[in-house]
């Protein structure tokens, strides 16, 4: 951008650009108001993707349990709905009297969409409402498909608006490279706007994180409802609930990464330096703070399965085990969370005798890092694999086979993981950054043909005892709580960095930020506002599962049916 | 029941302040608007010194690679028992002084990249004022070198200017103005990412036998609107190549490289 078109606009944003806050400032108020509507958004999207999912299990597996748990997800989805619309209006709000001339130019260039985005979230409302109040008058037969059909319908329009939505800011990060700070906005076709470098990793990346960040609040509010239930049979049925939405946000948390290197690669080629400012600029410490929150996360949600072995019957054999899982989960937490691409002057530099730290340095790097957070995935497989066994001795001929193929599965991927590991430190960094690819294969190859196989083995399987829910420990619950408010906190934590990469900009090399607040704050500042705004959401969300269980009672039933109650057998 | 509740708000709360207070525990780094460059004709070395650190460390963002030592060379520490920068920059290439190897260095990163580092610095003539270039390469001199940085280097406005050349007669442009296309090419830095005739990167087009895709209208509008076409396999290349030849070039000078090129057919 020349010296000339910044004069230009720095001159022009003198009359009205921007908008006060009173006591938190303008970009506070706005950034409130963005991540407390992207985490209900977030929250509205996710639910329906497996709500729709456990529908259809007991649709096609005759389990009238999944149907229940269905509704009950979508019961907590209509008041939500109403937070997501006001936070988003309040964000419009905000945006329109705030940065009134960045708001401007985004609605001369994103007009269309607006229009049709607002349109969409009319009628993803409606079919809400439809989904919802028909499901007990569209109950059976190919009523019931036709139900089923609208869960799939709400899911397309939700993911539309999301879509719609994530091109506005990706545009702010990455506009295409023929936009320049003289590009009136009227004359920038839409449609290549939309289409611009980081749009599609976004919308897989947030697709993925939804149904993790849904799964994550689901399990919080079972938790919740296990604590505060009166007989065996609703703890029972939370417990259950509880189980479920964190299985789901453990197995799409194990995907997301591969959909953050996808995103981060096209921040790479689209601008070399917005991902070094990101990787090892001044945001190079906030990777830190992730790895230690995903730490937490393997953690936690290991800790949950391992006491939930507890109310499994022959679980016990396997128990054993978990002290050697946890040792591979903390050592892989350490390395993953060890400093290495850090700004250090000159005199932090002579305080560490030379550029690396003398043995943090080698721990500190890529092939470590990938090395460990790979076999942590593999180790949080594992716990799963051994819970799902754990009431089960298959009875198929091949079963000791069947085991056996599983355990060299896993010990190659292992071995593939650690090979290229350790080869990294002998290759130059460019065959380095291809290894995590052959890692990252072998680690889904093995989680897909082990699934593959248990399935098959599991076929008619002996029990050795129905699983006893609602008999965990109440420490189990708040572990899911702790999971749910790390996901949230996780999600803005991300935010942050991936607009805080576009600086003093609003719109990257085209749009500058002239405000007094352009300069990007320190990773101190914005953890206070993201725990601010998780805090606020929580509370929020807490009242409108309140407001939920107000208007009907849960759906839960009281067993005597099949497979209700305290007589859930399968997982 | 408010016992449970008690407990809730107590785990969720104690979660986010643990969170918050780790992040508010460890160095913390804000980025800064990047502030306008004032030196006087008075300029001394020690305040271009002071200047280009703050350059460097700030608006600059050298340590994200430099300070590290394994993306790039390691400015401020031993490199391979070389010293630091100040200290080796004028062995770097025979016959460069260390200023003209650090602007050069700065101006077209691509021309000498050290071996066993990847091309992956940004034209940084591109990134800061002139100002901003001369006060880091008088930093970087002062790591272990002399500081010959002094205001007579530093241009009143346009481009950031090679050191000890002057405007030519033909007004201000590229190599003193010289309208020899070779010197041209080498001073404006297109070898750093094109081929032409066996020298060069292959990073964008090889120009060997530009003549034949583009004629001389082409290759003009190419130069000054490096975004008015992009080759077909590098368009996600597009926008690295310098906007700014059309204000570097003189005409003289833009005419004899589009002829230049546009015979190479």
């Amino acid at each position: 951008m020349s010296d000339v078109s910044l004069l230009v606009q720095a001159a022009a944003d003198t009359t009205r650009a921007y908008g006060e806050f009173p006591l938190i400032g303008a970009r506070a108020a706005v950034w409130i108001a963005a991540e407390v509507h992207l985490m209900f958004a977030a929250f509205v999207l996710g639910v329906p993707m497996f709500a729709v999912v456990t529908e259809a299990i007991g649709i096609f597996g005759g389990d009238e349990r999944y149907d229940r748990l269905s509704k009950e997800f979508t019961r907590l989805l209509l008041v939500a709905y109403s937070a997501t619309a006001i936070w988003g209006a309040i964000l419009v709000f905000f945006l329109a009297t705030l940065y009134p001339r960045f708001w401007a130019y985004l609605t001369a260039v994103f007009g269309p969409s607006m229009w049709a985005y607002a349109m969409l979230f009319f009628v993803e409302s409606f079919t809400l409402y439809l989904y919802y109040y028909g499901w007990d008058r569209w109950k059976q037969g190919r009523a019931k498909l036709g139900h089923w059909t609208l869960g799939i319908l709400l899911n397309v329009w939700g993911t539309i608006v999301m879509f719609i939505a994530n091109s506005w800011l990706t545009y702010m990060m990455s506009p295409p490279r023929d936009i320049t700070p003289t590009t009136d906005p009227a004359t920038i076709k839409l449609w290549h706007a939309i289409a611009n470098a980081t749009w599609m990793p976004i919308n897989v990346h947030r697709l993925i994180a939804n149904v993790v960040f849904g799964g994550a609040i689901v399990g919080a509010y079972a938790s919740y409802r296990f604590l505060a239930a009166r007989t065996a049979e609703e703890r029972a049925h939370y417990d259950w609930m509880g189980y479920v939405g964190n299985f789901i946000a453990m197995s799409a948390l194990i995907v997301l990464p591969f959909a953050g290197y996808w995103l981060g690669r096209e921040i790479y080629q689209y601008d070399q330096s917005m991902g070094i400012t990101m990787m090892g600029g001044f945001m190079s410490w906030l990777w830190v703070i992730q790895a230690f929150l995903i730490a937490v996360l393997f953690l936690t949600g290991n800790y949950y399965l391992w006491i939930g072995m507890g109310r499994i019957p022959g679980a016990e054999r396997f128990r054993p085990y978990t002290k050697w899982l946890l040792v591979i989960l903390v050592l892989g937490a350490i390395v993953w969370g060890t400093p290495h691409t850090m700004i250090a002057d000159s005199k932090e530099l002579a305080a560490m005798g030379g550029s690396h730290h003398p043995f943090l340095g080698a721990l500190g790097v890529m092939s470590a890092k990938n090395t460990a957070v790979n076999l942590m995935i593999l180790t949080t497989f594992l716990s799963f694999l051994l819970y799902r066994r754990a009431n089960k001795r298959p009875v198929v001929p091949w079963a000791r086979t069947g085991t056996l193929i599983q355990g060299a599965m896993f010990a190659l991927a292992a071995g593939i993981v650690l090979f290229y590991g350790i080869r990294g430190y002998f290759v130059e960094a460019i065959v380095r950054i291809g290894f995590s690819v052959y890692q990252v294969l072998a680690v889904l190859g093995c989680i897909l043909c082990v699934t593959v196989i248990d399935i098959l083995m599991g076929r008619g399987a002996q029990s050795l005892g129905v699983i006893k829910w609602g008999q965990m420990p109440p420490r189990s619950q708040y572990a899911l709580f702790i999971l749910a408010v790390t996901f949230t906190w996780l999600m803005g934590l991300m935010g942050f960095a991936r607009s805080g990469i576009r600086q003093y900009w609003h719109v990257w090399q085209v749009v500058q930020d002239t405000s007094k607040y352009a300069a990007t704050p320190a990773l101190g500042y914005a953890s206070k506002m993201i725990s601010v705004c998780v805090l606020i959401f929580l509370c929020l969300v807490s009242f409108v599962f309140w407001l939920g269980g107000l208007a009907e009672k849960s759906t839960f039933v009281a067993s005597g049916g099949r497979g209700g109650g305290a007589q859930h057998v399968g997982h | 029941m408010w016992a449970t509740n008690l407990k809730v708000v107590g785990v969720v709360l104690g979660t986010l302040a643990l969170y918050t207070l780790i992040a508010n525990k460890i160095p913390q780094v804000q980025s800064e608007v990047p502030q306008t460059l004032t030196l006087g004709a008075n300029v001394t070395p020690e305040q271009l010194v002071a200047a280009g650190e703050k350059v460097f460390n700030g608006i600059g963002g050298c340590p994200t690679c430099h300070g590290l030592g394994t993306r790039a060379p390691n400015l401020l520490t031993d490199e391979k028992g070389e010293g630091p920068i100040g200290a080796r920059c004028g062995k770097r290439e025979p016959g460069k002084s260390c200023k003209q190897y650090l602007f050069e260095s700065l101006d077209q990163p691509g021309a000498y990249v050290v071996k066993g580092y990847q091309p992956i610095m940004p034209v940084m003539t591109k990134q800061l004022s002139p100002q901003q270039i001369w006060a880091v390469i008088a930093f970087l001199e002062s790591q272990g070198g002399t500081v010959d940085v002094t205001a007579s280097d530093i241009p009143a406005e346009g481009g950031a200017g090679a050191p000890g050349v002057s405007p030519g007669p033909t007004g201000p442009g590229l190599a003193g103005g010289s309208t020899d296309p070779k010197v041209i090419i080498q001073a404006a830095g297109c070898l750093a990412c094109h081929k032409l005739d066996g020298q060069g990167q292959v990073i964008a087009p090889d120009l060997t036998h530009v003549g034949s895709r583009r004629n001389a209208e082409s290759i003009r509008k190419k130069i000054l609107d490096p975004t008015s076409s992009i080759a077909k396999g590098y368009e996600k290349l597009a926008g690295i190549m310098p906007k700014t030849f059309g204000t570097m070039l003189n005409a003289a000078q833009l005419e004899a490289l589009v002829q230049y090129l546009a015979a190479h057919k």
